[in-house]
């Protein structure tokens, strides 16, 4: 079985964690954690799709999801959108190993771009380096 | 003299085949001696040994980078420290040592900083698309860390621009 459904979950609390990390922003920042947050929603939408077509049900979002640590201020948001990145990125990396053909290519997709946005979550803040030899096993 | 080919001559490929391999039939049975002592064929390379060998001529060239222009140190040490993990990893998924670089035939990196990022930036593009490749095309215990691999070289072209 593949782990699509553990990623449906990553996905949905990287949807609320933006929530929470873009009223904590502004100006760019918070455009970027926008961008993100839709960009999270896509990919829960084609998850939902992929796993209307299998037996496999599709876990629902939670109301709420626990945040790593408080969230009080710019740099606590920045902190945390790199943790969702981090954490939405390790679970796609998992998927990798238990799909194929056209589901493996949408979780290479999801990874590298989990990875990518990181990165720029990480320049932000002022994270150097702003790079990880291997995302998705942090 | 008329020219005539084996098609209209009335020659089929399966017939020359035919007769080829009867020859070879018989100088095979002739010879069986010195077939006995032929060494096993050897097993077939990898198929991320061409990955491997990028990996470690873009490590390379990253040093080599380093090496002529100081004043990008900081910025490009922690991405060729990356590509030197890469190649431990695929070396270990291969199952063979890591081979050692070869400096000398990457010793040429542009003198100018921009143009130098610039050269780099389109080689990890293209190493991107050669790590997915293999990623997509990899067994599922391999997949993950090509896939990570991959990803890894996305976020190169990120800080490169």
């Amino acid at each position: 079985m593949s782990d699509l459904p553990t990623a449906l979950t990553a996905e949905h609390a990287a949807i609320f964690g933006y929530g929470i990390a873009g009223a904590h922003l502004t100006g760019a920042a918070q455009d970027a954690a926008r961008a993100a947050e839709a960009a999270h929603r896509a990919r829960r939408d084609a998850l939902l799709l992929l796993l209307a077509g299998t037996p496999t049900s599709a876990p629902p979002a939670a109301p709420v999801y626990a945040l790593p640590f408080p969230v009080t201020d710019g740099p606590s948001a920045l902190r945390l959108a790199i943790h969702l990145e981090e954490r939405t990125a390790a679970v796609w990396q998992r998927t990798l190993g238990t799909t194929t053909g056209d589901q493996r290519r949408m979780s290479l997709d999801a990874l590298t771009d989990c990875a990518v946005r990181a990165t720029r979550w990480r320049k932000a803040a002022g994270v150097n380096p702003a790079t990880v030899p291997l995302p998705g096993t942090t | 003299m008329p020219v005539r080919t084996w098609v209209n001559d009335g020659w089929t490929r399966r017939s020359l085949l035919t007769a080829a391999v009867a020859g070879l039939g018989l100088g095979a049975t002739a010879a069986c001696g010195i077939f006995d002592d032929e060494p096993p064929t050897p097993p077939d390379p990898d198929p991320l040994e061409p990955l491997l060998a990028g990996t470690i001529a873009l490590a390379d060239r990253y040093d080599a980078t380093i090496a002529a222009l100081p004043e990008l140190t900081t910025r490009l040490t922690p991405v060729r420290d990356a590509h030197r993990t890469h190649a431990t990893e695929l070396a270990r998924m291969i199952g063979k040592p890591l081979p050692s670089s070869s400096p000398a035939a990457t010793s040429s990196a542009p003198a100018d900083a921009a143009a130098a990022v610039a050269a780099l930036r389109t080689a990890e593009q293209q190493a991107q698309r050669a790590a997915a490749d293999a990623c997509l095309a990899a067994s599922a215990k391999r997949a993950p860390v090509l896939g990570s691999i991959a990803a890894s070289r996305a976020t190169h072209v990120e800080v490169l621009s």
